[in-house]
């Protein structure tokens, strides 16, 4: 057993290693170490296994922790160190060394799967330690894992969104199995970016479908839904709606983000969103013909009166809402539908008497204006409170009807305040830089950019140049008519 | 109302129809008298159907002129609506059924006449005259109502012209149907196919005809800048015979005058209408339409749309007005309304009562209405008494001119969403480049949906071009 400690606690060395080269070699050498004691001593070592535990730093020792724990969880069932188990798997996740798990990417990626299964740890406790690790694991949170779905799907399932909150917010850019260029860096350097690390060698991640990407989205968005953030549903379902499509292609998961995302634009902005020009053609075609009823229904949320609304709502049923999923947001849409025509009142208005809202709107729930003055005051008053509408309600000492005042938003920014605001746009921009970088980095060392470029030397050493491709170079600011092709 | 006259009116109604009750100013056989060809059957009927006051005296006057013309079916429409609408006059009474067999069986012979004649001279290759018995045939098809058949007559003529005169007249012959048929689209395409390069006299004579013609075939598009600047460029030299079956020049001087006023800015109005050397003198023909816009420019509003009202029976009696005058009306009171409010930041809302009063409508809705669509830029404060000095409830529009008001504010708000949809479009590109090497994007072909196969319970289909159809 001490022997076994020894060979557990040798990594990382006390003294510091000096460059990133000596880290690598090192840590393969201890795995290839470990893993050879945890054979040789076979039964044995599990058996003194949890007593292991004890010696070994799960923040220092991470490689030879995760050896522990994985001998532990995939051997005898009945072993009494198992109800220590579940504390020592979330100290684990809380403060493992990121820099030692890209060697052991397949016992990490076992344990998060034990994790989310769920027999072990209660899922409201392992969803907040899986969002943890993926955000040790990648920083900036950038990349798309394996790991990201089943963590979405049962957030959303078990109604915890808020621990993955951090871990959905994140901007995703990258996705695991991209086509570049072999990386020549070590695994260990911490400046790499998170697809040069988190590969599919790595086990860190497996390959994953265009449904996989797609229903990540999808899930982000009624997480948000379910949270009542529309501005971030709405970003998230438009990503799905917009997926990028070859031969017009379209699959029902982006059928379904669309109609979710109609509505939800309906309760952000108060009218139906326009598809981004991006949109692929098939699916273009596929929203017009399966999301019929939804865009009815925002085509009769921008109009005056509650009628249309309420029997587009009707002709097409509870039950079809239900079906999609979307009743209660259906519902949330008629509910709203009066909300958004007093906030349209703001562009027409600058005071106006309750009585005269209520006569000049109508609710979708009660098909025409509401009966009293008084239910009126409430709907405004919640609007208020809950910030959609700035305005106060005015009651006039003399006993004259209450009315609503719209307090002018505060439109003209300060010179600094406008200044912040367009730094903290400039400095998120600037932050995609490195983002920048990688993608640059990974599309110029591409082998079919290289087989271009290559090409494209050899001609100009036969002096034979290729009018078309050179094209960009030779009409840089010279007339455009005179000889861009040569011999012409 | 006689209860023959309710009846008449009551089905007219059902059927959607326009009924004006109010008199209109003119006088019904001078008015016809300006016109010929089959527009004068065109515009009795409407009137007939349209005006309770002239309806008997219109219809009387319809029934007199299909039967001088070959039209069965204009005879019948027009007996059936006075058989309705009267009883009793004398017209109604008996249907001329031995006239309408007469001139039945006289359409059919000359039909049968103009077809053989045709044929014979198909049979002798000779172009001139297959392109005459083409335009006899057509023109006969016209006069007997069988409009369609007239147009394909008219249209078969076209590869045997050889002169640009006769371009002319095949572009001619089918503008008329086209416009009969109110087909607007059509009468363009056709006028385009005239030969505009030759300076013959034959096309200058044409200018007029066609300037009007194309000033319809806008309005009847609901094109109105360009139906105005059609209409302001009549020649008015022409002879009016050479454009009467069309409109007369009294009704190019409302049609311009009225599509300008609905369009053009003060200026415009002053200089390309009451300064323009030739449609100074179409507005002599209706000295009320040149009151109107002389009103417009002075800024007296509310005179301009008085002036205007007094002759609304007059316009909704016009065959090519009567749908648009609902639109050209409210389109020239709410510029109206605009300009009376330019020189204010601040005006009552009973003082715009007073200037504009609309019995139909309440000015607060009607202001409400153009703020949301854009029209005005304003804000009604419907609570705050006046000033100090002015008594008890008045209630105030106030203006505000967000445009001139606050550039800065523009300026701001488009900084900050350039700089964010470039932030947005950023992300989105390097999403899109790393799924595109990651080979994620979504395929069309059947083939890719094994790739779907591993996920549950969301039953993905994939949709390509040929089940989409």
């Amino acid at each position: 057993m001490d022997h076994c400690a020894s060979v557990l606690l040798a990594f990382p060395p006390s003294s510091p290693l000096a460059n990133n080269e000596q880290y690598h070699k090192a840590a393969l050498a201890h795995v290839l170490k470990v893993e050879k004691m945890i054979k040789d001593n076979g039964a044995s070592f599990v058996g003194y296994a949890s007593q292991l535990l004890e010696h070994v730093n799960p923040a220092n020792n991470s490689i030879s922790y995760i050896a522990l724990l994985q001998t532990i969880l995939t051997n005898d069932n009945s072993t009494p160190s198992r109800g220590e188990l579940p504390t020592a798997i979330t100290t684990f996740l809380m403060v493992f060394d990121p820099r030692q798990i890209r060697y052991v990417g397949g016992a990490f990626s076992a344990l998060l799967g034990v994790v989310q299964e769920g027999s072990l740890i209660p899922a409201s406790i392992a969803i907040g330690l899986v969002a943890t690790a993926l955000l040790k694991l990648d920083h900036a949170g950038t990349m798309l894992t394996s790991h990201h779905i089943p963590l979405v799907t049962q957030a959303y399932e078990t109604d915890n969104i808020e621990p993955i909150l951090p871990v959905i917010e994140k901007t995703i850019v990258f996705y695991p199995g991209m086509k570049g260029p072999s990386e020549t860096r070590y695994p260990c350097d911490m400046q790499l970016p998170p697809p040069a690390y988190l590969t599919l060698e790595s086990s860190l991640t497996t390959r994953l479908s265009v449904a996989n990407v797609l229903q990540y989205d999808l899930l982000c968005g009624m997480c948000f839904i379910q949270r009542r953030a529309w501005q971030q549903a709405f970003d998230a379902l438009e990503r799905v709606v917009s997926y990028p499509t070859r031969e017009g292609g379209c699959s029902k998961i982006m059928e379904n983000a669309h109609n979710k995302w109609v509505l939800v634009g309906l309760l952000l902005n108060g009218k139906t969103p326009t598809l981004p020009a991006i949109t692929g053609q098939g699916a273009q075609k596929a929203y017009a013909t399966h999301g019929k009823p939804y865009t009815s229904i925002g085509k009769a949320f921008e109009q005056g009166t509650a009628e249309t609304l309420k029997s587009e709502f009707e002709s097409v049923g509870a039950q079809r809402w239900a079906d999609d999923g979307n009743l209660a947001l259906m519902r949330l849409v008629l509910t709203h539908y009066q909300r958004w025509q007093i906030m349209n009142l703001r562009n027409v208005y600058t005071k106006i008497s309750l009585e005269q809202i209520r006569t000049r709107t109508q609710s979708a729930e009660a098909t025409g204006p509401l009966k009293t003055t008084a239910e009126l005051e409430a709907l405004v008053e919640s609007m208020i409170s809950e910030g959609m509408l700035n305005g106060v309600i005015e009651r006039p000492a003399d006993g004259k009807p209450a009315y609503l005042t719209f307090l002018s938003p505060t439109e003209e920014l300060s010179e600094d305040e406008f200044k912040v605001k367009m730094f903290s746009t400039a400095q998120r921009i600037k932050d995609l830089g490195p983002i920048v970088k990688a993608t640059n980095e990974r599309l110029a060392t591409s082998k079919d950019y290289l087989r271009h470029l290559v090409k494209e030397q050899k001609k100009e050493k036969h002096g034979q140049t290729d009018p078309y491709t050179r094209f960009e170079q030779t009409v840089d600011d010279e007339d455009l008519m005179m000889d861009v092709v040569p011999g012409n | 109302m006689t209860d023959s006259l309710l009846a008449f009116f009551t089905v007219i109604d059902n059927q959607g129809g326009v009924i004006v009750k109010d008199a209109p100013k003119f006088d019904l056989d001078l008015y016809i008298q300006s016109y010929r060809g089959r527009t004068r059957f065109d515009r009795l009927f409407l009137i007939g159907r349209s005006s309770v006051p002239l309806c008997v005296d219109a219809l009387k006057a319809a029934v007199a002129e299909a039967k001088r013309g070959r039209d069965p079916q204009r005879y019948r429409e027009a007996f059936e609506c006075l058989r309705i609408a009267a009883p009793s006059e004398p017209e109604a009474a008996t249907f001329d059924k031995a006239w309408l067999d007469n001139i039945e069986t006289a359409n059919q012979n000359e039909t049968r006449r103009l077809l053989a004649e045709l044929k014979g001279y198909k049979n002798n290759l000779i172009k001139e005259s297959i392109r005459m018995g083409n335009e006899d045939l057509g023109k006969h098809y016209e006069s007997i109502g069988d409009l369609n058949a007239a147009a394909e007559a008219y249209t078969r003529m076209r590869p045997d012209v050889s002169t640009p005169k006769q371009i002319i007249d095949v572009g001619r012959h089918l503008v008329s149907v086209a416009l009969q048929r109110r087909e607007w689209g059509m009468i363009t395409s056709h006028l385009s196919k005239m030969p505009s390069g030759t300076n013959s006299d034959e096309y200058e004579h044409m200018q007029p005809y066609i300037r009007i013609v194309m000033g319809l075939s806008m309005l009847g598009q609901e094109r109105f800048p360009e139906a105005a600047a059609s209409f302001l460029a009549v020649d008015v030299n022409a002879s009016p015979t050479s454009y009467n079956e069309v409109a007369s020049p009294n009704d190019v001087a409302v049609y311009g005058g009225l599509l300008a006023l609905a369009t053009m800015d003060r200026a415009d109005l002053q200089r390309k209408v009451l300064d323009a050397p030739d449609f100074r003198q179409f507005l002599e023909h209706a000295p009320h339409i040149r009151r109107a816009v002389a009103q417009f420019v002075n800024g007296r509003y509310s005179a301009c749309i008085s002036t205007l009202e007094a002759y609304r029976a007059d316009y909704l009696l016009d065959i090519y007005l009567q749908k648009h005058i609902p639109k050209l009306y409210a389109e020239i009171r709410s510029k109206c309304i605009v300009q009376y409010m330019i020189p204010f930041s601040c005006v009552s809302l009973d003082t715009l009562e007073a200037a504009f009063s609309n019995p139909a409508q309440s000015i607060e809705d009607e202001l409400f209405t153009m703020i949301q669509s854009g029209t005005l830029q304003a804000r009604i404060n419907a609570i705050d008494k006046a000033s100090t000095n002015t008594s008890s409830c008045e209630r105030f529009a106030c203006l505000v001119t967000t445009v001139s008001a606050n550039p800065r504010v523009k300026l701001q708000s488009t900084a900050l969403a350039t700089a964010q949809s470039y932030e947005k479009q950023a992300i989105d590109r390097l999403r899109r480049m790393s799924l595109a090497a990651a080979d994620l994007e979504l395929k069309g072909q059947r083939k890719t949906s094994t790739a779907f196969s591993g996920l549950g319970g969301v039953g993905d289909i994939i949709y390509d071009e040929a089940t989409m159809v």
